[in-house]
């Protein structure tokens, strides 16, 4: 499958959700969402949709903006934050969303979650005082959010904040030892965990540009002999989005990618945001490492070096 | 959704409770305290059904058709009904099915409770640990099973959530979220396995619905509810939820470092019963743990159910016949002092 061919049915698809108004739902004939929205619009420039009905999502996407500039799953539930970064990516390079971005971006750098200083006795190994950022408000940092957040801050121009700075030492503090990551526990009770191909890719995302290669070895290693078995579009999606963004994109990508598209006869329809992971990460692979994710970014354009 | 009555549970009077309700008859005369509600009421009985079985190719459905029989479910009472299963779908690892519900039970409880009359049987769950529930449900080989049956599966973790007053009261939590999904069934079946614990001593039915809140409300894992308290987390989902049964998967559990780095533990059994903190206490008791020294039971007892040896009534398969000690690690606060003596 060609990258053209790939924003053609990546559209079609995402289109198939877009709500007349222009929002996303997070299933076709499903209702508005406000993180199945921000995917589709990351989506759908990757696939060069429709600057109109793109222009109408960011706009849409600003009406669910709290006046302290998160974004939440839904107004009812102002701790589920977890959006926020998405929408600043979303927001990305649209003049007209920009005050809303800095909000957003302002709550993000303001906001820590729950960290506490690690006991000698802790069952868990990692280091709880290191902020990044947490899926809901008031619980620990945990990999996607962090990896999320880290990513739209440096699209943004913060990739030197300072907490940027420190949430990539946390993401590194949460790798397993044998490589990998999962959702944020490294060993309990002295013993190391399971790492998950999704968590992975995610941090592998996060961290491309701010780290040396040699300290995620491991963890390339074992995403690139996880990602010819993954079948399902979230971690297929953020493995090959791992994988890109450190330039190993695995030769049979376009199989794997057409292999789990074909699985939607077997699970149903791909909920928005995993049906978007899966299409910018096979088109992260076609654009030999530049992250969909990220072309919306400052850095388009750049090669990928440029930000290490 | 129907909600759960008392139905199945009997009146009657224990040492412990009579102590209890004395205690708080103390207190009172002095003034010094309110004593919870709960402490006054009459102690409940309840029943469970044990069913020996040694291998996942065993005839489950008749087993459980069976079980559900003698703990009084009728096809009066299942006609029409809609009931969804929620089995425990943590993550998956290479050589370690025993993490999960294993998917040959979740295909005896779909016939069972369609032989039983229900008129549509689904499965549901949200993993906590994984974002990625359709690997899971792949990865488990459940969705081997439910495709070849042709049963839904729902991921609970990305459905709008719907909310209800926290009937608990054991968190801070002033609600509680739950999948929209819900609103559309009649029962809610909890899936467990039997599986030692390193937070809560032992996971069972009870703790198996911390799956069913959505990850996009409560994040992977579900940190909102560990943050106030697992233990106060468990209490307020199942007073909150009310569900009307449960399976626990004990054909071969987990035992040591549980839910995850635990070893197998081949113990042969199925346990099932309307109650949710009686059927875990029982499992409890075959695992050689004591229910009153995990301390959501201890707290359940007598108000979401009974935990008490002489308040349950045991069908099938006595205890004795199949209990046998799981593997308990000292170094972990939640087992320590828990074996049952």
């Amino acid at each position: 499958m060609g990258s053209s061919s790939l924003r053609t049915l990546g559209s079609a698809a995402l289109l198939r959700r877009a709500l007349p108004s222009g929002e996303f739902s997070g299933r076709p004939g499903g209702q508005f969402q406000v993180d199945s929205t921000a995917w589709g619009i990351l989506a759908l420039t990757a696939c060069d949709g429709s600057a109109e009905l793109l222009d109408q999502s960011r706009h849409l996407l600003m009406r669910e903006q709290l006046l302290d500039g998160r974004l939440c799953v839904n107004k009812t539930h102002p701790a589920s934050y977890w959006p926020t970064s998405l929408a600043i990516l979303a927001w990305q390079d649209s003049q007209s969303c920009s005050e809303a971005q800095q909000r957003a971006i302002r709550f993000l750098l303001d906001t820590t979650g729950f960290h506490f200083p690690r006991e000698s006795d802790a069952p868990s190994a990692h280091d709880s005082q290191l902020k990044g950022w947490p899926w809901v408000d008031e619980t620990h940092s945990w990999v996607e959010p962090t990896a999320m957040s880290v990513m739209a801050l440096r699209a943004t121009g913060y990739g030197r904040h300072d907490r940027v700075q420190e949430a990539v030492h946390m993401l590194l503090d949460r790798q397993l030892p044998h490589g990998g990551w999962n959702y944020g526990n490294t060993l309990v009770f002295g013993k190391e965990l399971h790492p998950m191909p999704e968590s992975t890719g995610a941090a592998l995302a996060g961290l491309a540009g701010d780290v040396d290669r040699k300290k995620v070895a491991r963890s390339l290693d074992y995403l690139q002999g996880e990602v010819d078995r993954l079948r399902t579009p979230i971690s297929l999606g953020w493995a090959l989005l791992g994988l890109a963004a450190w330039r190993m994109a695995p030769p049979n990508a376009a199989t794997l990618v057409e292999r789990c598209l074909a699985n939607q006869k077997r699970y149903g329809e791909y909920e928005t945001s995993a049906l978007c992971l899966l299409v910018l990460g096979a088109l992260a692979m076609e654009m030999g490492g530049q992250i969909p994710l990220l072309t919306a970014s400052v850095y388009k354009g750049l090669p990928l070096a440029l930000t290490q | 959704m129907e909600t759960q009555t008392d139905s199945g549970t009997n009146v009657g009077l224990t040492r412990r409770d009579v102590l209890r309700a004395a205690a708080a008859g103390l207190v009172i005369g002095t003034g010094l305290l309110v004593v919870p509600k709960r402490y006054f009421r009459l102690p409940q009985q309840a029943q469970t059904f044990v069913a020996k079985v040694d291998h996942y190719q065993f005839d489950i459905a008749g087993v459980l058709t069976l079980g559900m029989m003698e703990l009084g479910i009728s096809r009066k009472e299942l006609q029409g009904k809609r009931i969804l299963l929620k089995p425990n779908l943590v993550e998956t690892a290479s050589g370690a099915p025993h993490i999960n519900t294993h998917p040959l039970v979740l295909r005896g409880a779909i016939e069972a409770f369609l032989r039983l009359g229900a008129a549509t049987v689904m499965v549901a769950e949200g993993p906590g640990h994984r974002r990625d529930t359709l690997a899971v449900y792949e990865e488990s080989g459940l969705a081997d099973v439910l495709t070849e049956d042709r049963i839904t599966f729902h991921d609970l973790n990305y459905i709008t959530g719907y909310e209800l007053p926290n009937a608990g009261s054991q968190t801070t939590m002033k609600t509680l979220t739950f999948p929209g999904l819900f609103q559309e069934v009649d029962w809610i079946v909890s899936m467990a396995k039997l599986k030692t614990h390193h937070w809560t001593g032992a996971t069972l039915s009870m703790k198996n619905l911390f799956g069913v809140m959505p990850g996009l409300y409560y994040g992977w894992p579900k940190n909102v509810l560990h943050k106030v308290g697992i233990q106060n987390s468990i209490l307020d989902i199942n007073a909150t939820l009310k569900p009307h049964f449960a399976i626990v998967d004990g054909i071969i559990g987990m035992e040591g470092d549980g839910p995850i780095m635990g070893s197998p533990k081949q113990v042969g059994v199925l346990v099932m019963g309307r109650n949710l903190p009686a059927v875990d206490a029982t499992c409890c008791r075959i695992m050689g743990i004591d229910p009153y020294k995990v301390s959501y039971l201890e707290r359940a007892d007598n108000w979401l159910g009974p935990i008490g040896e002489r308040s349950i009534e045991q069908r099938g398969e006595t205890i004795a016949s199949v209990q046998t000690n799981f593997e308990l690690i000292d170094t972990i606060p939640a087992q320590q002092g828990i074996r049952l003596t």
